[in-house]
C-alpha cells in the first residue's frame, strides 16, 4: 500500500505540471482527490492494516493529500495569472502613465486655509464680515480720530451711499463683539481695500486674517504664545517670533509682529534687509476705549488682537517677488501649486 | 438593592420630596435602576378569619372556606358576618388568619369578580403574596398572626402604597448597602435631619451560659465579637419585619434570622447566629463551649446552610468551635449550627473580615450570599459593637431572651483613623462656583464626618491634629483649611479630592455653571460646504482664480447685463473706470482669465472663482457668495491611450448637477435665457422655487468682444456659475438617513429602441421608473448613435434598467413581465421599435 502511495504522488506531481487551463485543474482535482480516487480507496484500505501500523500510515496518507491540494492550488493560481499577464506585448514601463486629471487651488487660498486650520486647531472660530462698510465700524468705533489721515479718499476706497471698503478687518472685532459677550476666540479671514496703485507690494485689493481673543485674564503673555505657536506652524518649528513697540488706535499697547527670517534664518540677507527679522502686522490688547464703546466692561475683560497680511505670508513662504502676480490667475503660475493641498 | 420608601421613612421625613426622589438619589450619585410602584388596594381587601375550610367533592385540591370578614362592608355577607369562598392554596386551613380580596378588586394582574366554581358561589380571593405585588412569592396564601384584628385593611398590615427602588450601588460605596447609608446621603442632599434606628435598651448582661473566643487570625478579621442569648424562643417574626424583608427581596425565615437579616439592611453590615447548643469545646476539659477563628485545615468540610458540600483549605478564613468549622467567615454559616425551631440558645456574630480573603473565598468556591456581597466591599471594624447592640435589642424583644451574655469583643488593634484637611477655596477652584464654610461643614457633618477644627492646609491624611499650624484671622483664606476624622464607613475617603468629589455630587452637578469657552459664532455648516464645492471644482481640473472685487462697467454691457435689473454700487473715487463698479458677477473676470490665457497659448482651460459678489438692493447692499467656472478644451490631458476628446454640453451638465446631488439636493432644470449663453444650450436649476444655478456655451459674440479668436478657437467654452448662499442654507436642512442595503440581488435587463427627435430621454427615463417605483431601482442611457441604416429624424438609444425588490428575489415571470409592460408602454407612448 505504501509503495502504490508513493507511485500516485509521483503521477500526480507529473501530471499537476501539465495542467495549462482551468479546466485541466479541475479534472486533475477530481482524479486525485475525489471521491472516487485512488487516494480516497486507500482510505477505506486502511482497515486492512494492523492496529501498530494504522496511525503511521494514516499520518502519511493526510500528508499526501496535503502534498497534492496545495500543488493544485499552486498550478491554478499560476494558470490565472498567466492569463492576466500581456503575452506578446512588450510592456514599456518607461511610457508616461495616465495624467492627475486634478486642478489646484490659488496660493492665497492655500495659505488663508492653512491659518484657518492653524487656528481651528487652537480652539478659535472663523467669523465673516462686510467687505462695504460703514465709517462707525471701520474708523469710530476703532478710536480713529476724526481728521486721522487713513479716512483720506487717496487711502480709502469710498461707495455710494456713504459707505467705504474697509482698510482692514479689524471691523470683524466691532461686529462680532456686538453681537456676542466675551469669551470670544475669532479669527476673521477677508478681504481689505487701500487706494494703493499696484506694485510689487502693494495692491488695491488684499487679504488679510484678524485675530481677536477678549476674556477674563487675557494678557500680553497669551498674545506672545499664540503668535509663536502660528509662527512655528506655519514657517517651522525653528522659526521664532517677537513684538514691538508700535501704534494703533485701537490697541494699548500697540505692537508690530515680527517673524525671524525664513530665508536666511536670522543671520541677515536681501528679504531681511539685513535685519533678520520680517513684519508679519499690526497686534496689541484691546483698547479700553474700544471696550466702552462697545459695552464690555474692561475692567473684568482684556483681550489681545493681531492682524496677519495674507499676500505677505504667501510671497515669503513660495518666495514670490511681485505682489501683482498674485492677481492675473495665469495657468502657468496656478498650476504651481497643485501640490500644495 | 431593593429600598422600600417605607422602611427609608423610619431614618429620613422624606415625604416632601417623595415625588422627586428618584432624581434625588440619581443626582446624589445613587443610580436608580428601577422603580416599582406597590399600589394600594383599598377597602376591600382585608383580614379576615377563615373559620371552616372543607374539600370540595371531586376535585384534589379545591376547599371551600367560610370566611368571617367582621364589619366589612359587603352586601352579600349573612347575618353572621360571613361569606363563602373557594380557595386552591395548600396551606388554606380553618382558623387561620388570612388576606381576602372582595369582589370588585383591582390586583396588579387580576380583577376580583364575584364566581361560580363547581356550581359554588365564591365571594372573592384569598390571596397571596404575589397577588397583592408584595414579592413572587405563590406558594401559598398569605398567614397572618393569630392576633390580626378581622377586617383589618391590608395596606394597614402591609404599609402600603408604597415604591421600591432598585438602586445599583457602586463598589467603592459599601457604606451604601444599608437602609442608613442611603438615608444619610439623601439627608446631605435634601439638608434633613438623620434620624438614627431606634435604641432598644439592654438589660444587664445575666446569663450563666459561657463561650470561649479564640481570634487566631487578627489580620483577616480584624475584629470578633459573640454574644450569648439564653433560651431565646424561635418563631415567626412578627408582621411588620416579615413585609419589611418581603419588600426588600429576602425571604423570612424565623425571628432570629429575620433579625440579622434586618440589621444587615438597616445598618449594611451583616451578622451571623449559631445555635451555642451545637457548639464545642477545644479542651475536653472546659465545660462551654468555644468560638475559634482560624483558617480552614487542608480538606476540612463543611456543609452549608443551604446544603452545598464544601471542601476547604488554607485560604479559608472559618469560624469554627472547638472542633470542627461552624461558618465560613463572612460569607455562609453551616448547617449544623444554623438556627432552628429546636434552637433553645444562641451566639450572636458581629465581626469585620478581611474584604480581599472574602471575595477570593467567595470566587474560590463559586459561594456568595448577602453577607459576602457586602464584606467583599470592606467594611469597617469600628462598629461592631453598636450593630451587635442593635440586632441584641431586637433578639430580646423579639424572641423572648431569658438570659443575655457579655459582649466578647475580640479587637486587638484599633482601625486607623483617617484625618483630612478640605479647602473651600479648593472646591471652587476645582469645581467651579464658590462654597460657604459653613455649607461646606453642614454638608460633611450630614454625612457623618466630624469637624474637627480650622487649620492651615497640609495636603494628604493628617497624622497628629496637633501639629497643624492654627489659622489666624490674617491669614490668606485659600490656605485655611476644615479638618475632618473620615468615619470608619466610608473606605472611599483618602484625599482631600474625594471630600470635594461628596460636596460637588451632594450639592449638585446641576448647580455647576456652564462657562462658555465657545460662542458658536462661527458658522461651520456654511464653511463646510464652501470648502466642498472649491474642492469639487478642483477634482474636475479647475484652477482657482482671485479676482479683484470691482470690476469694469463696459465689461457688464458688454455680456449683455441691463444695469436696471441688477444695479451696481459705484465706488466715488476709483483708481480708474475699468475699476469703477463693485462687481455684481464673476462671469467677466472668469472671461477675462479665459481670455489671457489663451493668448498665453493655454488651450485646455479650466478656471473657477469662490468668492462674494456685491449685490444693491432698496434697503441695503447684500455680498453672497458664488462659486463660477468657466471651461474649455480637452476633456482628458493629451496622453496616447486616450482618444481626445472636447468638452462639451454633457461635460458641464456632469460637473453643475454633480456638485448638487453629491450635496444631496435634488433639483430640477428648465432652459434659462440670457444674452451671454447660447440659446437651448443653457440651464437653469432649481430646487422647489429657489434658484441654484446655471450653466450654458458662452456664445461667439461674448468671446469676440473678450478679444477671443472664436472661429480659430474650433471648441466650446462653458460657463459654471451657482448661488453658494442659497445652496448652503438648503443643505443647511438636509439628513442623510441610513436605510438598510438590500437582501435580495438586482437583476439588469437591457432594452434597445429606435426614438423619434420628437421625443426626449428624459421623458422615457421617467415613464419607465413611474411603472412600478417599488421595482425599478434605476434606468441609464449606455448607447446612442445615429447611422445611415437609420431613418432620418431617429436615433437608437441602448438602455440598462434596474430592478430590485426589498422583500424577496426577483423571479425571471416578475422581469419578463415588467419588460413585456416597458415596452408596450412605450410602444403606445412614444413610438419606439424595438432593436
Ligand atoms: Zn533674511
Amino acid at each position: 500500500m505504501k509503495d502504490q502511495l508513493e507511485l500516485m504522488l509521483k503521477e500526480a506531481e507529473q501530471e499537476i505540471a501539465l495542467c495549462s487551463n482551468p479546466n485541466d485543474i479541475l479534472n486533475t482535482k477530481a482524479k486525485y482527490l475525489g471521491k472516487k480516487s485512488a487516494l480516497n480507496s486507500l482510505y477505506s484500505r486502511m482497515k486492512e492494516l494492523s492496529a501498530e501500523e494504522r496511525p503511521a500510515f494514516g499520518n502519511q496518507l493526510n500528508l499526501v493529500r496535503a502534498r497534492i491540494e496545495s500543488l493544485i492550488t499552486e498550478r491554478g493560481n499560476a494558470i490565472k495569472e498567466a492569463s492576466w499577464a500581456k503575452k506578446a506585448v512588450v510592456f514599456d514601463s518607461s511610457m508616461p502613465g495616465m495624467p492627475l486629471d486634478r486642478g489646484g487651488y490659488h496660493p492665497l487660498s492655500i495659505v488663508r486655509r492653512e491659518i484657518d486650520e492653524v487656528f481651528l486647531s487652537m480652539g478659535f472660530e472663523i467669523a465673516e464680515a462686510f467687505d462695504i462698510e460703514d465709517e462707525f465700524h471701520n474708523f469710530d468705533a476703532l478710536n480713529t480720530p476724526q481728521d486721522h489721515p487713513s479716512r483720506n479718499l487717496a487711502d480709502t476706497f469710498y461707495v455710494e451711499g456713504g459707505k467705504l471698503l474697509r482698510t482692514q478687518t479689524s471691523t470683524v472685532q466691532i461686529r462680532v463683539m456686538e453681537s456676542y459677550k466675551p469669551p470670544i476666540r475669532i479669527i476673521s479671514p477677508g478681504r481689505c481695500y487701500r487706494n494703493d496703485k499696484p506694485d510689487p507690494s502693494h495692491s488695491p485689493v488684499f487679504h488679510q486674517v484678524e485675530a481677536l481673543v477678549v476674556d477674563k485674564g487675557i494678557s500680553m503673555s497669551d498674545l506672545q504664545d499664540t503668535l509663536q505657536n502660528f509662527a512655528a506652524i506655519m514657517f517651522g518649528p525653528n522659526v521664532k517670533s517677537r513684538i514691538r513697540p508700535h501704534f494703533f488706535p485701537f490697541t494699548e499697547p500697540s505692537a508690530e509682529m515680527d517673524i525671524s527670517c525664513v530665508v536666511c534664518g536670522g543671520s541677515g540677507c536681501r528679504v531681511c534687509k539685513q535685519s533678520g527679522w520680517l513684519e508679519m502686522g499690526g497686534a496689541g490688547m484691546v483698547d479700553p476705549a474700544v471696550f466702552d464703546i462697545l459695552g464690555i466692561d474692561s475692567e473684568i475683560y482684556t483681550g489681545f488682537a493681531f492682524g496677519l497680511g495674507i499676500e505677505r505670508i504667501a510671497m515669503l513662504k513660495y518666495n514670490i517677488p511681485d505682489m501683482r502676480i498674485l492677481f492675473e490667475n495665469d495657468l502657468r503660475m496656478l498650476r504651481q501649486f497643485k501640490g500644495e493641498m | 438593592m431593593r429600598i422600600a420608601l417605607s422602611w427609608l421613612k423610619r431614618y429620613l421625613p422624606v415625604s416632601p420630596y417623595e415625588a422627586g426622589l428618584a432624581d434625588h438619589l440619581t443626582f446624589a450619585g445613587i443610580e436608580v435602576e428601577g422603580i416599582e410602584e406597590l399600589k394600594a388596594l383599598g377597602h376591600t381587601v382585608v383580614a379576615a378569619k377563615v373559620i371552616s375550610a372543607e374539600p370540595v367533592p371531586k376535585t384534589d385540591h379545591l376547599k371551600l372556606c367560610v370566611v368571617d370578614i367582621g364589619a366589612t362592608e359587603y352586601a352579600e355577607k349573612d347575618e353572621n358576618n360571613q361569606i363563602q369562598v373557594i380557595c386552591g392554596a395548600p396551606n388554606c386551613e380553618a382558623g387561620m388568619m388570612a388576606v381576602l380580596a372582595l369582589p370588585g378588586t383591582a390586583l396588579k394582574e387580576i380583577t376580583i369578580a364575584k364566581a361560580k366554581i363547581r356550581g359554588i358561589h365564591s365571594h372573592g380571593m384569598l390571596c397571596s403574596e404575589r397577588e397583592l405585588g408584595l414579592s413572587e412569592n405563590h406558594a401559598g396564601i398569605i398567614h397572618l398572626p393569630e392576633d390580626t384584628a378581622i377586617g383589618t385593611l391590608a395596606d394597614q398590615l402591609f404599609s402600603l402604597p408604597d415604591t421600591i427602588f432598585e438602586l445599583e450601588i457602586t463598589p467603592n460605596r459599601s457604606d451604601l448597602l444599608g437602609y442608613i447609608g442611603i438615608a444619610r446621603d439623601l439627608s446631605a442632599r435634601l439638608g434633613l435631619a438623620l434620624i438614627p434606628p431606634e435604641a432598644n435598651a439592654l438589660p444587664a448582661a445575666n446569663s450563666s451560659l459561657k463561650l470561649g473566643l479564640i481570634n487566631e487570625e487578627p489580620e483577616l478579621c480584624p475584629r470578633y465579637t459573640a454574644r450569648v442569648f439564653e433560651n431565646v424562643k424561635i418563631q415567626e417574626s412578627p408582621l411588620w419585619l416579615k413585609t419589611a424583608l418581603i419588600k426588600s427581596g429576602l425571604r423570612p425565615v424565623n425571628n432570629v434570622v429575620d433579625i440579622t437579616n434586618f440589621v444587615m439592611l438597616e445598618l449594611g453590615h451583616p451578622l451571623h447566629a449559631f445555635d451555642y447548643d451545637q457548639l464545642e469545646s477545644r479542651d475536653i476539659q472546659q465545660d462551654y463551649p468555644d468560638i475559634v477563628v482560624r483558617k480552614a485545615f487542608a480538606n476540612e468540610t463543611l456543609v452549608t446552610l443551604d446544603g452545598k458540600n464544601m471542601v476547604l483549605g488554607d485560604a479559608n478564613l472559618v469560624i469554627a468551635d472547638g472542633k470542627k468549622a461552624s461558618a465560613l467567615a463572612g460569607v455562609m454559616g453551616s448547617k449544623h449550627s444554623g438556627i432552628t425551631g429546636q434552637t433553645r440558645n444562641i451566639v450572636l456574630e458581629s465581626a469585620a473580615f478581611h474584604p480581599g480573603n472574602i471575595r477570593r473565598t467567595s470566587y474560590n468556591l463559586k459561594l456568595s450570599s448577602d453577607s459576602s456581597y457586602r464584606f467583599e466591599r470592606h467594611l469597617s471594624a469600628r462598629y461592631a459593637k453598636e450593630i451587635s447592640d442593635r440586632a441584641a435589642g431586637l433578639i430580646m424583644l423579639l424572641a423572648d431572651a431569658k438570659g443575655m451574655g457579655e459582649l466578647l469583643d475580640n479587637y486587638p488593634k484599633e482601625e486607623e483613623e483617617i484625618i483630612l484637611g478640605v479647602r473651600t477655596s479648593r472646591f471652587e477652584h476645582l469645581i467651579g462656583f464658590p462654597i460657604s464654610a459653613e455649607k461646606m461643614r453642614e454638608t460633611l457633618e450630614k454625612l457623618g464626618f466630624c469637624y474637627l477644627q480650622d487649620a492651615q492646609y497640609k495636603p494628604g491624611i493628617v497624622k497628629d491634629i496637633l501639629n497643624l499650624q492654627m489659622a489666624s484671622p490674617l491669614d490668606d483664606p485659600r490656605t485655611i483649611a476644615q479638618y475632618y476624622r473620615i468615619p470608619g464607613y466610608r473606605k472611599d475617603i483618602s484625599r482631600e479630592a474625594d471630600i470635594l468629589e461628596e460636596l460637588a455630587r451632594l450639592i449638585g452637578y446641576d448647580k455647576v455653571p456652564k462657562i462658555t469657552l465657545m460662542q458658536q459664532i462661527m458658522d461651520r455648516h456654511a464653511y463646510r460646504i464652501q470648502k466642498k464645492a472649491a474642492e469639487w471644482m478642483v477634482s474636475w481640473g479647475a484652477y482657482e482664480t482671485l479676482n479683484y472685487s470691482f470690476t469694469d462697467p463696459a465689461q457688464m454691457e458688454a455680456l449683455g447685463f441691463n444695469e436696471s435689473e441688477l444695479p451696481y454700487i459705484q465706488l466715488l473715487n476709483p483708481q480708474s473706470m475699468n475699476q469703477s463698479v463693485m462687481r455684481v458677477s464673476l462671469i467677466p473676470q472668469l472671461l477675462t482669465n479665459l481670455a489671457y490665457n489663451l493668448n498665453h497659448a493655454e488651450r485646455d482651460i479650466r478656471l473657477f472663482e469662490l468668492g462674494k459678489v456685491y449685490h444693491k438692493t432698496s434697503s441695503a447692499h447684500t455680498e453672497p457668495k458664488h462659486l463660477g467656472a468657466i471651461c474649455t478644451g480637452r476633456v482628458y490631458p493629451e496622453h496616447f491611450k486616450k482618444p481626445s476628446q472636447l468638452l462639451d454640453y454633457s461635460w458641464a451638465k456632469g460637473c453643475f448637477e454633480g456638485l448638487l446631488s453629491s450635496l444631496g439636493i435634488v433639483s430640477s432644470m428648465s432652459p434659462y435665457q440670457t444674452p451671454y449663453l447660447a440659446e437651448g444650450e443653457a440651464y437653469a436649476y432649481f430646487y422647489q422655487d429657489i434658484m441654484l444655478g446655471f450653466y450654458g456655451r458662452v456664445t461667439a459674440r461674448v468671446l469676440e468682444a473678450w478679444g477671443v479668436d472664436s472661429t480659430n478657437l474650433k471648441q466650446e467654452v462653458w460657463l459654471m456659475n451657482w448661488l453658494l448662499d442659497d445652496i448652503v442654507e438648503i443643505c443647511r436642512n438636509l439628513a442623510t438617513t441610513y436605510t438598510n442595503i438590500p437582501k435580495f440581488p438586482a437583476v439588469t435587463r437591457d432594452l434597445s429602441f429606435l426614438l423619434s427627435d420628437k421625443y426626449r430621454y428624459g421623458e422615457i427615463q421617467e415613464t419607465i421608473l413611474a411603472l412600478d417605483p417599488a421595482l425599478v431601482q434605476r434606468v441609464q442611457v449606455f448607447d446612442e448613435y445615429r447611422t445611415k441604416q437609420i431613418p432620418e429624424g431617429y436615433r437608437s438609444l441602448s438602455l440598462h434598467i434596474v430592478l430590485q425588490d426589498q422583500e424577496k428575489t426577483l423571479t425571471d415571470e416578475r422581469v419578463d413581465a415588467l419588460m413585456a409592460s416597458v415596452q408596450k408602454t412605450l410602444s403606445q407612448k412614444y413610438e419606439i421599435t424595438m432593436r
